[in-house]
């Protein structure tokens, strides 16, 4: 009798000692709460992040985490909507009590959370959202863009298509902020290098428009050198299907950023049209560069597909994590605010920089072709050129500007 | 800068070509709706739920049957059909046992149905959106009058006269057409000459959903197959069925051409504004002709 009522004394220390052991654990991790659209046809990008996020984190974690605490990420499904993201975000500071917040593809939610994470002094840090206002207009100390934003498509694509000898020029895209934005931003720049070019007009069309042929037979009778489409997301792939089966894209050659992406031209397989211009941040195969090939290496074995563009951002964001709590020396929100302001990473593309002033992060831009490669069942681009990220990010005063107003 | 530099004549024809191609979808699932709508008196606001079915479903026919060429015509002959037996059960289930109900509550009905179908087709084929190759033979385009016309527009093109040519049939000159006419007038004097009217609604709703289907079908290679293409068809439909008189066949066929045209040519006219230009024709009819252009079966 005795001796069980010591072994349960013991027993009952035992595990005691476990819980306090396993909760002092729990509270050295470091959490990520990542809201995103993982429903609906947004879900094609945002995976691509969230599966890379998990793979760098993975990585960091087996190499011994962040001064020995875990790096740890949640998720939360925003369907697209800014109540249920915002509400979402809330959620994962309030209870889950979050380090640091990530997502999302849709501008609007980016927004609002932006403002929340401001509000509580949370770090955000912006995966795929391409409002320049993020960063522009309604930056701040808490919040930091991993991709490419509507004022860097436009610097990007108006260098590149400067070197291209169009002049006149037909503008098309969606009704909607992200294709306005592309559109003036890509124009005002282009106007800048090539002050010659002519806009022949422009033409809106809705958001999920099912079928751009009329529009392409209507920028036929025009007569344009090259046309700029401004239209995002999946409303590309409709527009590529209209353009092949016209041959648009051999009679006017035409720009559309992400054209090239493989996110893009992967529903439309072969026949997807060659000859599209179009800008990315990120190819599989290219830059062909070791650590390009090792990390598609280890996506395509993770996840067995091949990483879009989405997985750099994902990719990049983790790696920011680890190396500003690095740099700063302990967990810490304003040391790791401070030490992510001006820092280097490495990444798939090279290394890559945190601008310091505006919180963006200084991206290159792949601008290339599409064409059929030999063995491979999705078009590439061909004849890339790099914009460096220097040539593509806005001027910072332009940023004050915005900033001020 | 001149006026309108791209009216010239050749561009003027594809552009109404392409028109009347894009018309020849809207009037084949239009007249579905609209023999529902007239016969049996249901507003089936699931009629765009079911063509997003059909294109779904050509889809994944089409895939099943990627290795040969054929693929697409099997799924356009099957995924009709598929979507009438869907069409054949909510009859057969549910609507039999409404018809003495107020129109309002056939509405919240069928509103119901598109939820439902929404949740069905997020089960069955996921959230994401898919894509479709047009078949082999139609690939590319035809040069007309300079001007390049997709060829499996011209295909679409030459399909809308015929589906017009037999529901004309259908609606006029077979026995079925006659009774159904009849019962959109006067169902309970039809009854009572000795005619099972029962069958016959439950031979129209699956028409009209076989209709739905077809249209999906069609569509399917040339748009994205998403969700949410329930919702944008559904309205522009009802508003072809509403300009052309409720329940009238060659009202929804009137519908769609207007529709279509008006769609077209807003964009060559004024590409800027492109989106406007249907729905104003919509308020211009209505407001010179209240009751549609042709005469309402209600």
């Amino acid at each position: 009798m005795k001796t069980s009522l010591r072994f349960f004394c013991f027993a009952a220390l035992v595990c005691c000692s476990l819980l306090t052991v396993s909760s002092a654990f729990a509270a050295k991790t470091i959490k990520v709460g990542i809201v995103d659209t993982y429903s609906g046809p947004a879900s094609t990008y945002t995976n691509d992040v969230r599966d890379a996020f998990a793979l760098a984190a993975g990585k960091i974690n087996a190499a011994g985490g962040i001064f020995g605490q875990q790096l740890e990420f949640i998720t939360r499904d925003s369907k697209f909507k800014v109540d249920l993201g915002l509400s979402a975000a809330k959620e994962l500071v309030m209870r889950e009590e979050v380090d640091i917040l990530m997502g999302t593809i849709n501008s609007s939610l980016a927004l609002a959370i932006s403002n929340f994470a401001k509000q509580e002094k949370i770090p955000f840090l912006v995966t795929f959202a391409k409002s320049a206002k993020i960063t522009g207009e309604k930056g701040h100390r808490y919040v930091f863009s991993m991709n490419e934003n509507t004022a860097m498509i436009g610097k990007a694509a108006a260098a590149g298509l400067a070197k291209k000898p169009y002049t006149r020029y037909w503008i098309a895209g969606d009704d909607y902020e992200y294709g306005h934005a592309v559109a003036d931003a890509v124009w005002e720049n282009l106007k800048q290098l090539k002050p010659e070019v002519k806009l022949l007009g422009k033409s809106w069309w809705k958001v999920g428009e099912p079928d751009f042929t009329p529009y392409i037979t209507a920028m036929l009778a025009e007569k344009p050198d090259a046309v700029i489409i401004a239209t995002g997301g999946r409303d590309c792939v409709p527009f590529l299907k209209a353009a092949q089966a016209t041959g648009f894209n051999t009679q006017v050659p035409f720009y559309m950023h992400t054209g090239t992406e493989v996110s893009t031209l992967k529903p439309l397989g072969l026949s997807a049209p060659e000859g599209v211009i179009g800008t990315a941040n990120y190819h599989s195969y290219y830059p062909d560069t070791v650590e390009n090939r090792a990390f598609v290496a280890e996506f395509e074995k993770a996840y067995g597909r091949t990483p879009a563009v989405g997985a750099l951002y994902g990719y990049i964001a983790a790696q920011f994590i680890s190396e500003a709590y690095a740099k700063a020396g302990e967990v810490d929100t304003e040391k790791f605010i401070d030490a992510l302001e001006g820092l280097s990473v490495d990444s798939p593309v090279g290394q890559v920089t945190m601008r310091a002033e505006d919180h963006q992060v200084m991206l290159p831009m792949f601008m290339g072709v599409t064409t059929k490669a030999a063995g491979k069942s999705v078009l590439v681009a061909r004849d890339i050129v790099t914009i460096s990220a220097t040539e593509a990010m806005p001027s910072l005063d332009a940023i004050r500007k915005a900033r001020q107003n | 800068m001149e006026l309108f530099p791209s009216l010239s004549f050749s561009v003027l024809c594809i552009q109404i070509l392409v028109g009347l191609s894009k018309a020849t979808i809207l009037f084949i699932v239009a007249s579905g709706l609209t023999l529902i709508l007239g016969v049996l008196r249901i507003p089936n606001l699931a009629h765009g739920s079911l063509y997003m079915i059909g294109a779904f479903t050509t889809y994944s026919i089409a895939t099943a049957f990627s290795q040969s060429n054929l693929g697409f015509w099997v799924a356009l002959l099957l995924a009709p059909l598929v979507v009438a037996l869907i069409g054949l059960i909510m009859e057969q289930g549910l609507f039999r046992f409404l018809y003495k109900r107020d129109h309002l509550m056939m509405l919240l009905f069928t509103f119901s149905f598109t939820l439902v179908f929404a949740d069905l087709v997020k089960l069955v084929w996921g959230s994401d959106y898919r894509s479709l190759a047009v078949p082999k033979i139609f690939q590319g385009s035809y040069l007309l009058l300079g001007m390049p016309f997709p060829r499996y527009n011209l295909f679409l093109l030459l399909l809308g006269p015929l589906f017009a040519a037999g529901l004309w049939y259908l609606t006029n000159r077979t026995l079925l057409g006659k009774i159904s006419r009849a019962a959109a007038v006067d169902r309970e004097m039809v009854g009572a000459v000795g005619v099972n009217v029962n069958l016959v609604y439950a031979a129209v709703f699956v028409l009209g959903c076989y209709l739905a289907g077809i249209g999906g079908a069609l569509v399917a290679p040339t748009q994205n197959i998403s969700q949410g293409m329930d919702h944008s068809i559904i309205i522009e439909i009802f508003l072809i069925v509403i300009i052309g008189g409720l329940g009238n066949v060659w009202g929804a066929l009137l519908g769609a051409v207007i529709f279509g045209l008006t769609d077209a040519i807003g964009i060559l006219v004024a590409p800027q504004f492109g989106i406007v230009f249907p729905y104003l024709a919509v308020i211009t009819v209505l407001t010179f002709r209240p009751k549609g252009l042709l005469k309402s079966i209600w």
